[in-house]
């Protein structure tokens, strides 16, 4: 009990420390990099709900996260309508072609997901280079709104609202143990009633809503989307990372990933900005070695440390 | 119209190539039952190897393609234990695993090539590049590079082969028994390692040989690993996945649609269009287009 009460108090003192932060900090620069590092909290657990849980790898994430982004851009300065209209249609977008890349694909085992997934990715980055309304290869413009605070907080609103519908429907809903039954054994699960290829189409679009959401929400802030930044590898890679070097399956896990490797890529770019394409090596190693090393992430690691110490080993 | 025989013989022999390169794609499928997601890199690291050894040596790229199936067969052969060893592994999900480290290898092997090569594009010299045969007669008019010829020549030598070992061999009969049933076939003696390794080492080496020659026809950059990746998954799945009798046909189709928005539309929505077939694909015969995929 006394650990849990420390977890607790840990956990209010983060939060807590997130909303007073434009208070104790003018500094604006400060304020960027968090923000940003929130968004990839977002788009880490967001992955994870797909990934982590139901054991289907998307390797576009980033599809959906730009997606959102043009959504925004488009119907913010072609259609001249409010931000308050176009975030939600940047979210039903992102959730529109989860559904269309997800109905053909989800029936499948996981092999074809993944590889329909990256490759939806790849077309609509060429769909996004190809096209006169998203501006081609020279991105789109939007009208800035020079408010920090506003974006700091809208985010963090965000990523803190995604946080606890995920967690209500992933650790307390029977939905997430549905999800986990799927991810063990797809055969056992339709064998107790469940519809997997419904479950999985339902975990794939409450993967793609917030990712959409945070897009729009990014197009807005940074004001200036383009394929290279918003549809590239860079975001579905780094999302992938986030999750695997974080472990896999739980909401923490991805979360500390999203945080530890955005601090990394925050300083290797401030120092190293010579070297950015260093980075995509690191990445990519980083993935690899912790799958071979570490299965379950860091956060998966550290738990079960922690229980084999707390615990008796049990008989073999 | 008149355009159209071209386009037709530019997509046989371009997709000839592909087959070469599905094949052993599919081949490893069929034994690792895991996707590599660097296929494409494999082909970019091969083609660059040989755009290398051609710029020191002078010497014509072509004879370097064994040398370099040599090279990267060693390099594939101690790449897989390392994925073997996650397949096997108890914690987690090994197959997500292997997917995902396949995965980190591309990401680690482009962002290698973009450190070392650049952003810059270029193709590979040969004896063959210039020339070509010309076909007019009956009104249609055809031309094909000697270049593209060769490459027929070596898709059909490299199938042959491939047949040859698969069909005729008791290596073959390993490799055919690990794809359809992993455990029985370990159990009636086949080293599910060791012909992993062979196969992997095998795999590597073409797609390496095979991005020499798309080097020599088309052109070489560090981001060209992309396009073939997409190409490979587009033949494995049109084919059905672990079907290899299925491949050849759908990479002939997958030049054709290349060869076809080559010359009749934009060349850059070949991958759109790609995409677009694969969709329909999935969604009216996920198993391929002869519904014998796993």
């Amino acid at each position: 009990m006394k650990n849990f009460t420390a977890r607790q108090g840990v956990l209010a003192f983060v939060v807590l420390a997130l909303v007073f932060l434009p208070l104790l900090s003018s500094d604006t620069f400060v304020l960027r990099v968090v923000t940003e590092a929130v968004m990839w909290v977002g788009l880490a657990i967001a992955f994870d709900v797909i990934a982590g849980y139901t054991g289907y790898l998307n390797f576009g994430h980033g599809a959906f996260f730009g997606l959102g982004a043009y959504t925004v851009g488009i119907l913010m300065m072609k259609a001249e309508l409010p931000f308050a209209v176009a975030l939600p249609a940047g979210g039903a977008v992102a959730a529109l072609a989860a559904l269309i890349a997800g109905f053909p694909t989800l029936r499948l085992k996981g092999a074809y997901f993944a590889i329909a997934t990256w490759a939806l990715s790849r077309a609509i980055q060429q769909l996004a280079l190809n096209m006169d309304i998203t501006g081609g290869p020279d991105g789109m413009r939007l009208d800035a709104f020079l408010n920090p605070q506003f974006f700091y907080y809208l985010m963090l609103g965000a990523v803190g609202g995604t946080f606890l519908v995920l967690w209500y429907l992933l650790e307390r809903a029977p939905f997430g143990l549905k999800l986990k039954a799927i991810r063990e054994d797809e055969e056992g699960a339709k064998a107790l009633g469940l519809n997997p290829t419904m479950l999985k189409m339902q975990s794939f679009i409450l993967s793609a809503i917030p990712t959409g959401i945070l897009g729009g929400i990014y197009a807005y802030w940074i004001t200036f989307i383009d394929p290279s930044s918003t549809l590239g590898d860079l975001v579905s890679d780094q999302a992938v990372v986030m999750v695997v070097f974080g472990g896999m399956g739980t909401l923490f896990g991805p979360a500390i990933g999203a945080l530890l490797i955005f601090a990394f890529k925050t300083v290797f770019w401030a120092y190293l900005s010579k070297f950015q394409l260093l980075y995509l090596i690191i990445l990519g190693a980083l993935i690899a070695v912790s799958v071979v090393f570490m299965p379950n992430g860091l956060w998966g690691t550290m738990l079960k440390r922690r229980n084999t110490v707390r615990r008796e080993p049990e008989a073999p | 119209m008149e355009l159209l025989p071209q386009a037709l013989v530019d997509g046989i022999l371009l997709g000839g190539i592909y087959i070469t390169i599905a094949i052993a794609f599919s081949l490893t499928y069929g034994v690792m039952h895991v996707i590599d997601f660097a296929v494409g890199e494999w082909i970019m690291f091969g083609a660059f190897t040989g755009f290398y050894l051609n710029k020191w040596t002078g010497l014509d790229p072509f004879i370097f393609l064994p040398v370099i199936f040599v090279m990267y067969f060693v390099i594939g052969y101690l790449v897989q234990p390392i994925i073997h060893r996650v397949l096997s592994g108890t914690k987690g999900n090994p197959f997500l695993m292997g997917l995902v480290f396949t995965f980190g290898l591309a990401i680690m092997f482009r962002g290698l090539a973009l450190t070392v090569f650049g952003y810059y594009s270029n193709s590979i010299p040969s004896m063959f590049s210039e020339g070509s045969f010309n076909f007019d007669n009956y009104g249609i008019s055809i031309t094909i590079p000697y270049v593209r010829l060769v490459g027929l020549v070596y898709a059909l030598s490299i199938t042959a082969i491939l047949h040859y070992m698969l069909k005729k061999t008791n290596f073959g009969l390993g490799v055919r028994a690990l794809a359809q049933h992993k455990d029985a076939a370990g159990l009636m003696g086949v080293n599910s390692k060791r012909t992993g390794s062979y196969v992997y080492g095998i795999y590597v080496g073409i797609s390496a040989m095979t991005g020499v020659l798309l080097g020599c026809i088309l052109s070489i950059g560090a981001q060209m690993g992309n396009e073939y990746t997409i190409f490979a998954f587009f033949v494995v799945v049109l084919a059905g996945m672990g079907y290899l009798a299925g491949v050849p046909w759908a990479a002939l189709l997958l030049g054709m649609v290349q060869s076809i928005f080559m010359i009749y539309f934009n060349p850059s929505h070949t991958l759109l269009a790609v995409f677009v077939i694969l969709y329909i694909i999935l969604l009216v015969s996920p198993r391929g287009l002869f519904g014998k995929g796993v």
